[in-house]
């Protein structure tokens, strides 16, 4: 509890939000603590194993390595964002339902929004250049080629636009 | 045994899962995210020290201090049975004479933020006077070692069958013994050669991503808690012990898990997290950090010493093996682990004589307990890999060697013992075939290695009961214990479900574990949810249809073998009727619900050597190529060949899963570093200097083939496939090494200095 509050003004999914944070308060805890987007999951708490990777405009960052002050004036995406406007879910999303390409679920959101980011720089991956991007993050459970394919087959699906 | 059978609907095919929305959308609750008004959050002091009698502890400036409502220590403890464990209930909630590890729990804080409560157990003193420390299992065993336990702590050993048997404490920081014995000992004597091997096994930590988490509150008299637990029942029950309270005033639920891999069994943030919520009158979340999460719970590091006769033309007669397990501070599922090593160390093998010992050695170091494989990952490490040295002594091919040995399909496994469920020759040819066995080249460093992977499904003697609840409009309740951990199991059984009542998948929904309500299940461990739980469920989804179409037969003044049920209709000839409006006809409008119960156990049997006999035998088969650089020692994965054996695949995609993560998994253990201790001090037990593969890790050679050997005692003959693929890893790679280079590393993990050292000893 040090320092002064500092004053935050950011876009969380396109939504305008204002806060007074502590100057220690992590990104991870506002979005979850205060705003209940509690898809964003909290693990190793030192931005090594990516389960609460979220974008910060456009660019993947660890929400629990990020101060929430860090982000005054940037757009902030999270999981509960990606869904286009009309409910159709993003194509990362899509292609992870139909590859089957989570098991427990917890660094999914942080992995779908890890694939996000890499689609939005790159539209066409290759294999490889997938496979190192995605190997920021940790998933304990696929051993990773489904995910790796689930992200080949999003390259593939139409985003929808209008959001 | 049942045969394929063909042309179903719902099962065999790929659905989407069912929490596939939820888990890619964020909208899926774990435990983590339960939350309630005026929750305070819990931490915890832990021992800096390894091995020290606690003298005093000083918990008095905390009260009063800002934010804190309730605080543990040793002096608040009364009225409870305050230790816990599965068989030797030796793990205090919080440390009463001694800490026996560096991160064993001392006190515990309640505070309205976690930041408060860090604070406040900054204000606890506690006195140490400090004792020798047992950092491996070699000091612990020393005939001048210091104790971890002074005296024998309560517990019990269970019931064994056939040459099985179980004991404790035969020596100094022996907390249990599990052996087995079958056939004359004379066999040794008629061998050609003997072989006698040492083998050492890794330390791996679980790293699962949803950390150790509970969320309790009193609710009136009723404790109630959401766990991130893998076996609520069995842990309500051991909470009722604890606390002294009513099995059934005690509510166990369970949101989706943040996997666990065998680490969330039994009690772990409970006990705190209930205690302090008793104390403060608040609902009060306990949730680790991933640092802590490394000082709870551990793979069992191993030193395998096998010994092993066989007959000039490769026969296999006689082994003995001594496992000693390093079960670190508490004897937590030591017992368990250590029947399961030793029982499994034979190997799916022909065996004249087995004498197996199995010792758990208490180390200060974080208490081991069940890790995916339980056992059967150290045992077919070392197994798997002196075939290859037997084989290359004989100078027979590795694969040849398995191929005359190996179980026929259905064969006893031991005396007593159930038979094996997998066609084990043609499980070993898909893998070798894939990865190109017999039409390697060698040299260049380079070289093939294949392992079966063995293990028993289902666990020992195992309950599970079900209940199929459907709705007057044909909505399906599937009720079960089995937990969602990451395994797809909502899905299959859901599936199972669809496809006995001939209705579509998206009828049937799978409540919430909550113990209140859900039947009876022992746990999701031991890859039983499909050949056990799934068994359950099959029954009572069969009870609940033969009900259903008594019923409409009744009403339609038919015989019974006149109709059919489809999709909450009955076809009777070329006419359909719907149901919904037959069951109002005669319950009244508002309805009714069809119920079946299932029920499922092996039988107790005292012939089975674990007094039942194993429900199925669980297979991964696997296949390595690897590139060894004999100047760095690296050694450079090429190709991994997985399969497992689903029996009949209920959703082949999510098998594909189970296969290719528990073998990603199983990697860990062979080119990572695993758990680092200089002494008693873990020194890379957090999330950042902690290595587990990535996916820049895994070679483009990686592939797994999902088998559907249609054998399986489940549903549609289906099999277990959680565990299987991680079993042959290690010993697949150290073989190919071998194969590559000529030298033969008995210790994991494969470290480049391991490799050089190995070269170094066979240019010597």
């Amino acid at each position: 509890m040090s320092g002064e509050m500092a004053f935050v003004s950011c876009t969380v999914n396109s939504v305008t939000q204002e806060f007074h944070v502590r100057p220690e308060e992590m990104l991870i805890d506002v979005l979850r603590d205060r705003l209940a987007l509690t898809g964003t999951k909290l693990s190793c708490d030192l931005g090594a194993c990516g389960a609460c990777t979220v974008l910060l405009d456009g660019k993947p960052v660890s929400s629990c390595a990020t101060f929430a002050w860090q982000t005054d004036g940037m757009n902030v995406r999270t999981v509960e964002g990606l869904a286009a406007a009309n409910g159709a879910l993003d194509p990362v999303q899509q292609a992870f339902i139909e590859n089957s390409a989570f098991q427990c679920g917890y660094c999914t959101p942080g992995m779908i929004m890890l694939a996000r980011a890499l689609l939005d720089r790159d539209p066409s991956p290759d294999r490889e250049t997938i496979r190192v991007w995605m190997g920021a993050n940790i998933c304990r459970c696929t051993g990773y080629e489904m995910i790796i394919e689930a992200v080949e087959k999003a390259a593939l699906i139409p985003l929808e636009t209008g959001k | 045994m049942n045969e394929m059978s063909a042309n179903l609907d719902v099962v065999g095919h790929d659905t989407v899962r069912k929490d596939a929305v939820p888990k890619t959308t964020g909208a899926a609750t774990y435990t983590v995210d339960v939350s309630f008004p005026g929750m305070l959050h819990a931490k915890v002091l832990r021992s800096p020290h390894a091995h020290a009698r606690v003298t005093s502890i000083d918990a008095s400036k905390v009260r009063g201090m800002p934010g804190v409502h309730a605080v543990v220590t040793r002096d608040d403890l009364d009225g409870l049975n305050p230790t816990y464990g599965y068989f030797i209930k030796d793990q205090p909630i919080v440390a009463m004479d001694k800490v026996r590890y560096i991160g064993d729990t001392v006190a515990a804080v309640a505070a309205e933020t976690e930041l408060q409560a860090v604070a406040a157990l900054e204000q606890i003193t506690v006195g140490y006077k400090i004792l020798p420390t047992v950092a491996t299992v070699e000091e612990a065993m020393a005939e001048t070692a210091p104790e971890l336990f002074e005296e024998e702590p309560m517990g019990v050993v269970p019931a064994y069958g056939q040459g099985a048997s179980g004991a404790r404490r035969l020596g100094r920081n022996n907390c249990y013994r599990f052996s087995y014995e079958t056939g004359d000992e004379a066999a040794f004597d008629r061998c050609d050669h003997i072989f006698e091997d040492r083998f050492v096994f890794s330390r791996d930590q679980h790293f699962h991503l949803e950390p150790f988490v509970t969320v309790a509150r009193m609710d009136g008299d009723v404790i109630e808690i959401w766990s991130s637990t893998q076996n609520p029942f069995p842990l309500r029950k051991e909470l009722a012990r604890v606390f002294q309270y009513p099995e059934n005033r005690i509510r166990v639920r369970v949101p989706y898990l943040g996997a666990g891999y065998g680490a969330k069994n039994n009690c772990k943030t409970e006990p705190i997290a209930i205690l302090l919520a008793r104390l403060s009158g608040k609902p009060v979340r306990f949730c680790m950090t991933t640092e802590e999460n490394f000082l709870t719970q551990s793979q069992h590091a191993a030193i395998l010493d096998v010994k092993t006769g066989v007959m000039a033309d490769g026969t296999f007669v006689a082994r003995s093996g001594h496992i000693l397990l390093d079960s670190g501070a508490y004897s937590d599922a030591s017992p368990l682990v250590a029947e399961k090593a030793g029982y499994r160390l034979p190997g799916p093998y022909n065996w004249q004589h087995l004498n197996i010992d199995c010792d758990c050695i208490l180390t200060n170091t974080t208490p081991a307990g069940p890790y995916r494989g339980f056992g059967g990952t150290q045992a077919s490490w070392a197994s798997e890999s002196q075939v290859d040295i037997i084989a290359r002594a004989l100078g027979r091919d590795p694969l040849d060697l398995r191929m005359q040995n190996v179980k026929n399909l259905g064969e006893a496994y031991v005396p007593g013992e159930s038979g094996i469920d997998s066609d084990l020759r043609a499980g070993l040819k898909v893998v070798a075939d894939r990865v190109g066995y017999e039409a390697r080249s060698r040299g260049d460093g380079r070289g093939m290695g294949v392992s079966i992977g063995f293990k028993d499904a289902g666990g020992v003697n195992k309950p599970s009961q079900a209940r199929i609840r459907i709705t007057t409009t044909g909505g399906v309740y599937l009720e079960c214990g089995a937990i969602e951990i990451g395994q797809g199991i909502h899905t299959a059984m859901s599936q199972i479900v669809a496809e006995l009542l001939n209705t579509q998948l998206d009828r049937v929904v799978y409540p919430e574990l909550n113990t209140d309500y859900t039947p009876f299940e022992q746990g999701t461990n031991a890859s039983s949810a499909i050949i056990g739980t799934a068994q359950a469920v099959q029954q009572a989804a069969l009870v609940a249809k033969q009900k259903v179409l008594e019923f409409a037969a009744r009403e339609l003044d038919c015989g019974i073998d006149e109709i059919e049920l489809d999709d909450w209709s009955i076809r009777k000839g070329n006419d359909a009727h719907p149901l919904a409006p037959m069951i109002m006809g005669y319950y009244g409008g508002t309805g009714y619900e069809f119920t079946g119960a299932g029920f499922f156990k092996p039988e107790l049997d005292h012939a089975a050597p674990l007094e039942s006999q194993c429900v199925s035998w669980e297979f991964g088969w696997g296949a390595a190529e690897v590139e060894v650089d004999r100047e760095t020692g690296l050694i450079r994965l090429l190709q991994l060949v997985v399969s497992g054996d689903a029996g009949r695949a209920i959703n082949p995609l999510v098998c594909r899963g189970q296969d290719e993560g528990s073998a990603v998994m199983g990697l860990t253990g062979v080119l990572f570093p695993c758990m680092v201790y200089d002494g008693a001090i873990l020194m890379n037990g957090n999330g950042l200097d902690y290595r587990v593969p990535l996916a820049t890790d895994i070679p483009d050679g990686f592939v797994s083939i999902l088998q559907e050997q249609g054998h399986g005692p489940g549903p549609f003959g289906s099999k277990s496939i959680g565990e299987g693929c991680m079993l042959p890893v290690a010993s697949a790679i150290a073989n190919a090494v071998e194969d590559a280079i000529g030298v033969r590393i008995r210790e994991l993990p494969l470290t480049p200095e391991r490799v050089l050292a190995a070269i170094d000893e066979a240019c010597g």
